[in-house]
């Protein structure tokens, strides 16, 4: 039967309510709903399921082996019956004719005296006791001619194929033939107990397929449906992501089959349920990922436009062409805003070069920059300040007070480096005062690097600062080329040769770059020195902000 | 005290402060988004092992091939209480370990080593790996 056949439903719970068919159970479990009734995905698709369980049911297989074994030994059974209550038959019907003769043997000797024939009474009288036998019929004493002396009972008719017939002779000395007595006995009774044997043999058959269909039905049903139909539940369950396993240890116990599926099924489960958590997992993690790609995006976003805020507060890179300086800028911020600055300016006819590293990087630099920025404008402009060590005093002063840090327990530990060069074209002089920030100078007579004051600018006072008090002076030489750097130039992490373990490139190795191309137009000696750097790190990421300005007087 | 073991990371230095033996020691580079959230605990626990009278020595050593200027100034914090031990009488032994050839690193040591005047600064120089 297939599923698709199934018979209307039948009332009532699967067990207890008659035999189901399998087309039913399975249409009860769901099995045989119409395709499409629902599109469960992956591989417990009902589709699955249900040409699994096509086929012959197990309760149609107990069905068949009943018809196809208990025909045999019913028959076999029956036969063997029969066979015994036929042996049997023959045997009491022998013993019978053996007591037939018997007892005509016995009246004949007791009859055989001379004269016999001439005593009829006698004989009737002899033959009439036989008929004490409740199998007795007939008697028939006749002489030697055949004629009939006496008889006793009824003459049966000719075709009474339950009557036995003995004949006995009569034995009298001095007669060669003398006579002869034939008896016939009723087989009835015989008969009768053949009849209750074969019937008895019919009875046992019954009760024997009786006994048969129950047990087989018994034990199919509890060791085999059973099971099977919590396994199919289990199935159904599973089926709509509910994984449940099947515990058959119960009283009910299966057979070895069944109990190796539902182990496999469980083991199955078991995969699944965990796949199924991976993939809730996976989706978890997807949607999280989803939401910090979206933050990310809004956060970089967001930074892109700080930094064109940044850039819009950095100098026009030609500020400074009234001068007569040549310049070239790298300005490069780790994540896209930074804490590094720089201004260029002429003022009075003076070039004002002012590079400053704040503490931090990132938006939190930003900041520190702007503070900067808005301070060394007020310096320039409102105390006008031309000597870079008095301005690095008066910026000193102003982040200080900007970021409160002179209260005790503040709350930024934050400050800056700075280099501050104030170019006279005019007198070829150049002022330099610098706070944690070096120039670097490359000229022919090789590099030099005139150092600031080693302590930044801002940050609590800590009773060691120790700012210039003087301009340094230097005299601007033809061919002669200043830098002013951020040590995110200088501090670059990369592996000298391959396999070993990263470390700074250092100001030496950038000055002996730069001076290595010297000679050559700024902007592309600034170009070739941000492509070394790069070359440098190789596989290790930047580390800081990065700022370079390079000036000089032609 | 308890000892702070704390282990390396991409942008953090592998940490043993080993208070019981005096030793304590900050090995790899050093540039944490939030210097003042990891050099923070560091610095109290150092303070808090410097109050406890105790006059065992202490050894410090540092050996960093990358740190930035937050970090350079987490670290002036944490020399300033041990030169303060120093200047006191305990002995103190700052080692500064570079790289051979490491100019930067080494520079930056000699910038530390000017500040102190009772606690000893040993420049260690490693031969490179």
């Amino acid at each position: 039967m297939t599923p698709a056949e199934a018979q209307p439903r039948r009332g009532g719970s699967l067990r207890g309510a008659g035999p189901l068919r399998g087309g039913e159970i399975l249409g009860k479990l769901g099995f045989t709903e119409p395709a499409g009734a629902e599109a469960v995905e992956g591989i417990m698709r009902p589709g699955a399921l249900r040409g699994a369980a096509r086929g012959r049911n197990l309760d149609g297989l107990a069905h068949t082996l009943f018809l196809r074994i208990y025909p045999v030994i019913a028959a076999v059974v029956l036969a063997t019956q029969i066979g015994i209550a036929c042996v049997n038959y023959a045997d009491e019907f022998r013993l019978y004719g053996e007591r037939g003769a018997l007892l005509a043997g016995i009246t004949a000797a007791n009859l055989a005296q001379p004269g016999w024939s001439a005593a009829p009474e006698r004989a009737r009288t002899a033959l009439q006791a036989l008929a004490l036998d409740p199998a007795f019929r007939y008697a028939a004493l006749r002489d030697a001619e055949g004629r009939l002396v006496a008889s006793a009972g009824e003459a049966p008719g000719k075709r009474a194929f339950d009557l036995l017939q003995v004949a006995a002779d009569l034995a009298v000395p001095g007669e060669e033939r003398a006579g002869s007595l034939s008896l016939v006995l009723s087989a009835e009774a015989l008969r009768g107990n053949a009849e209750k044997q074969a019937l008895l043999a019919l009875g046992t058959s019954l009760v024997l397929m009786l006994a048969f269909v129950l047990t087989l039905r018994t034990t199919v049903r509890r060791h085999v449906l059973g099971p099977l139909n919590r396994l199919l539940g289990a199935m159904r369950e599973v089926e709509h992501k509910r994984w449940v396993t099947v515990d058959l240890g119960g009283d009910a116990r299966p057979s070895n089959e069944i109990d190796a599926i539902s182990s496999a099924f469980n083991r199955m489960v078991e995969g699944l349920r965990s796949g199924d958590e991976a993939k809730q997992l996976l989706l978890e993690l997807e949607a999280a990922h989803a939401k910090l790609e979206h933050a990310n995006r809004q956060v970089i976003e967001s930074i892109a436009y700080a930094r064109r805020i940044q850039a819009s507060v950095l100098p026009d890179r030609a500020a400074l062409a009234g001068s007569g300086l040549d310049v070239a800028i790298l300005w490069e911020p780790l994540h896209l805003v930074g804490g590094d600055y720089f201004w260029l300016e002429a003022i009075d006819g003076q070039g004002v070069i002012v590079v400053a590293d704040c503490t931090g990087h990132g938006v939190p630099g930003a900041f520190l920059t702007l503070i900067v920025a808005t301070a060394l404008d007020r310096l320039l402009h409102e105390r006008g300040l031309r000597s870079p060590a008095a301005i690095l005093a008066g910026l000193d002063a102003m982040v200080r007070a900007q970021l409160r840090q002179d209260g005790r327990g503040a709350e930024s530990d934050d400050g800056l480096d700075c280099g501050i060069c104030v170019v006279d074209p005019a007198s070829r002089t150049l002022r330099f005062a610098g706070a944690g920030l070096s120039l670097t100078r490359v000229g022919a007579d090789g590099i030099e690097r005139l150092r600031g004051g080693r302590r930044g600018l801002g940050y609590p006072r800590t009773g060691r600062e120790a700012l210039p008090e003087t301009d340094t002076v230097v005299t601007l030489a033809p061919g002669t080329t200043f830098y002013l750097m951020t040590d995110g130039i200088t501090d670059q992490m990369g592996a000298a040769a391959p396999g070993e373990p990263p470390r700074l490139l250092g100001h030496r190795a950038v000055a002996d770059r730069l001076a290595a191309t010297a000679d050559r137009p700024l902007p592309e000696q600034v170009a070739a020195l941000e492509a070394g750097l790069a070359a440098y790190r190789g596989a290790e990421p930047r580390r800081d902000d990065m700022t370079l300005v390079a000036f000089r007087l032609p | 005290m308890d000892r702070i073991q704390l282990p390396p990371t991409d942008r953090s230095p592998r940490v043993d402060f080993d208070f019981a033996s005096g030793s304590l020691s900050m090995r790899g580079e050093s540039y944490p988004e939030d210097a003042a959230a990891f050099y923070g605990p560091l610095l109290q626990s150092l303070r808090s092992f410097l109050s406890a009278s105790d006059p065992r020595p202490i050894v410090f050593e540092v050996g960093l091939a990358y740190f930035n200027s937050s970090s350079a100034k987490a670290l002036m914090n944490l020399f300033m209480p041990l030169e303060d031990a120093a200047a006191e009488g305990r002995p103190v032994t700052i080692r500064w370990v570079y790289a051979d050839g490491d100019d930067t690193i080494e520079e930056a040591g000699e910038d530390f080593a000017a500040d102190f005047d009772h606690a000893r600064f040993e420049m260690v120089r490693e031969a490179r790996a």
